[in-house]
């Protein structure tokens, strides 16, 4: 379903095996002596066909560190590359062209549109980009999330995990560079999170997409390839192959971490 | 509940401003109008004077009311249909049907009850500025006093009170509801009640004499009758506008336009709150201006008056009949600025599935015209019944003599304000981050 049909319309993916790059990415809010440092020169590289968790305690900067990296804030300083090539730091219009093409988002509150059915919200991005749609397409990633016998219904008459389904479609269908997930198990009862979980799973490892996904939930995590810790807006550790319990214990123990050791001076 | 009313208008000014303002605005209109009465019943008022005041405040002042009337509900049925979620919350919390109905309703209240007393320093001087053009134009003697009493006051807050709180009751009805997806009863009998209503009281323009000077108010009470019959039908009417405009739209306004079709499909019953005051001040500015047209030809027809005098009556009645068409342009923005500024965490999950500022906007511009061409259509419509029965009774003929003149005219302001604000608000909407957006009104 996410076949590269297309190769030449692909964003530049070919030139690097580098999905995500992060050089030395700062955000502060607020002015003066009340500003917080929410990202203080975070550099980070993420490989394509990745699944990669980010988690911190609150107000560690996880969300900003997404929200920058997916282009939807800009960074005070720094350069963020996406599939080799660097975010646009022009108008609105210009970054939101830049993300049609290279990024997907899923979000805690789904963003789906109530107006729109299942199937019109999945082809929404490639609509507004002015794309051709594939309607077989559509529909094959919609069966994907399991959603196939539902093309005709509205958001509000679906479960919560169901709408996280179409927002993962829809995420998916434009064939993204990277897909960024913040908190998309939070509003959702276990066994739907395990489905949306082994979704973005799939997604990564049979489709060869990119994942990036802000939790709090170790659980969550475990079902990444490699755990990325933040805290105070810096690197603070990273983890291959995460366990529940591994990923519960760091989390625990970040707090003393980050007065003795430098991460992310160790290249992470 | 009342007390809980009362904390949450004072929590939230911003939310109940647009209701205030409409309050305010309506209860200015009716006191200002009415005070005629009580001047007119003042003491050492003579005959000619006392008549042209009484008719200038049950014409003007009855078909003014009327239209505050309908103004107030339909800005309040769009403030209250804007709190669903929050109705929805506090019955989750434990609130009953009647306690939440209580609350709304009592807000309403409270709302209007402060609108209407805040416009009547404001009517003071509104009645006797009005009254001095009525005397410049030699209307009614100089000598006469402004008097503001108990008529203007209590139609005043009486016509403000009764419209929120009856919009209030039906709209919290509407939202208490969990589906809303079958045409609601009440809707279909009020349209239905409002076009008996006009149809009768157009009817009703035969049984006056040619030169009755009362003759423009049954054509005036049935032209908005009808405007709020064709409002209360426009979720029947929108569908088929779109099925005939979805081609031009989609063409022109590309991405944009998919959605704004896609969009007014579903949100026809709201969009009916909006194409109310369109509706009204298009009908209310066609047949208005059209019929004092007609009316101010016939009088320097029949060649009672001096030119001169015909001249500066012509002046007055264009004024008296401005301020109204004015009203109705004032609260088709108010209700314009509160629907979009209310949608900025739709436009922000729009951008965040790869819209552009432009589209958009574009999309807003979209909806806009094909809510400007519904509305302007249906609105000349009930107008022009409006002209057609006064016209046929006060002349030989059945169409005015005016020209297509003061209809562009009209039509081009209507265009404007509604593409206007509502673009223009948009725009505003689209300076904050589309994250911030979104998370802003969850």
């Amino acid at each position: 379903m996410f076949g590269r049909r297309d190769k030449a319309q692909r964003p530049s993916g070919r030139h690097s095996d580098e999905a995500l790059r992060l050089v030395k990415v700062s955000k502060s809010y607020g002015e003066g002596e009340s500003a917080v440092r929410a990202l203080d020169g975070v550099s980070l590289s993420l490989p394509r066909g990745t699944f990669t968790a980010v988690m911190g305690p609150s107000g560690s900067g996880k969300t900003t560190l997404l929200q920058c990296a997916a282009g939807l804030e800009r960074p005070d300083s720094g350069i963020v590359m996406v599939a080799g090539e660097e975010m646009s730091k022009g108008s609105e219009a210009e970054l939101t062209k830049f993300r049609r093409r290279r990024i997907g988002f899923v979000f805690q509150q789904y963003n789906l549109l109530p107006t729109l059915t299942v199937a019109q919200n999945t082809i929404l991005p490639l609509k507004l980009a002015g794309r051709r749609i594939d309607k077989a397409k559509a529909r094959s990633v919609l069966e994907q999330v399991g959603l196939g016998g539902r093309l005709k219904h509205r958001p509000d008459e679906l479960s919560g995990g169901q709408r996280q389904r179409v927002a993962i479609a829809r995420a998916l269908v434009t064939e993204p560079a990277v897909v960024f997930a913040d908190e998309p198990t939070g509003a959702l009862d276990i066994r739907s999170a395990r489905d949306v979980l082994r979704l973005l799973q799939e997604a990564v490892r049979v489709h060869g997409r990119t994942v990036v996904m802000v939790t709090h939930d170790p659980v969550a995590a475990s079902y990444a390839d490699s755990v990325v810790f933040l805290a105070d807006g810096r690197l603070a550790g990273h983890m291959q192959r995460p366990t529940v319990d591994a990923v519960a214990e760091r989390l625990a123990h970040l707090g003393d971490d980050i007065n003795g050791h430098d991460y992310a001076a160790q290249g992470v | 509940m009342f007390a809980l009313a009362l904390r949450s208008v004072r929590q939230r000014p911003g939310r109940f401003a647009a209701t205030l303002f409409s309050a305010f605005l309506g209860a200015l209109i009716i006191m200002t109008f009415n005070s005629m009465h009580d001047t007119a019943a003042g003491a050492g008022v003579d005959d000619r004077s006392a008549e042209t005041l009484t008719v200038a405040a049950s014409v003007v002042g009855g078909y003014g009311s009327l239209l505050v009337f309908f103004a107030v509900a339909s800005t309040l049925t769009v403030a209250v249909r804007q709190r669903a979620d929050e109705i929805e919350l506090l019955r989750t919390t434990g609130a009953t049907p009647a306690q939440i109905k209580r609350m709304v309703v009592g807000e309403a209240f409270a709302v209007a009850l402060l609108g209407a007393a805040l416009a009547v320093i404001p009517a003071m001087f509104g009645g006797r500025a009005l009254l001095d053009l009525f005397q410049d134009s030699g209307q009614v003697a100089g000598s006469v006093e402004h008097s503001f009493g108990p008529i203007a006051l209590s139609t005043g807050f009486d016509i403000t009170l009764l419209a929120s709180v009856c919009a209030a009751f039906l709209a919290v009805r509407r939202a208490g509801r969990r589906t809303v997806r079958k045409q609601g009863r009440a809707r279909t009998f009020f349209s239905y009640a409002a076009l008996g209503a006009g149809a009768l009281s157009l009817a009703s323009t035969s049984a006056f004499d040619g030169d009755a000077e009362m003759l423009m108010a049954p054509a005036a009470y049935g032209a908005i009758l009808l405007s709020v019959c064709c409002a209360l039908l426009s979720t029947r009417i929108l569908p088929v506008a779109l099925t005939v405009l979805e081609g031009p739209v989609t063409a022109l306004a590309g991405a944009g336009g998919y959605l704004t079709v896609r969009n007014m499909r579903q949100r026809a019953a709201q969009l009916s709150n909006v194409l109310m005051p369109l509706i009204l001040f298009t009908g209310m500015a066609v047949a208005t201006l059209y019929m004092q047209g007609v009316e101010n030809d016939a009088v320097r027809a029949s060649g009672l008056v001096k030119a001169a005098d015909a001249k500066t009556l012509e002046t007055l009645n264009y004024a008296v009949v401005g301020i109204i068409v004015a009203f109705c342009c004032i609260m088709l923005i108010n209700t314009l600025y509160a629907t979009t500024s209310y949608r900025v965490r739709e436009f922000g999950q729009q951008r965040l599935a790869g819209a552009t500022p432009r589209q958009v906007l574009a999309m807003v511009a979209a909806e806009s015209t094909v809510l400007t061409v519904t509305g302007v259509a249906l609105g000349s419509l009930t107008g022009f019944a409006g002209i057609v029965a006064f016209t046929s009774v006060r002349t030989d003929g059945l169409l005015p003599g005016q020209g297509l003149g003061i209809w562009l005219a009209v039509t081009g302001i209507a265009a404007a304000v509604t593409i206007g604000t509502s673009v223009g608000t948009a725009w505003r909407q689209l300076r904050a981050p589309a994250v911030e957006a979104v998370a802003l009104a969850a």
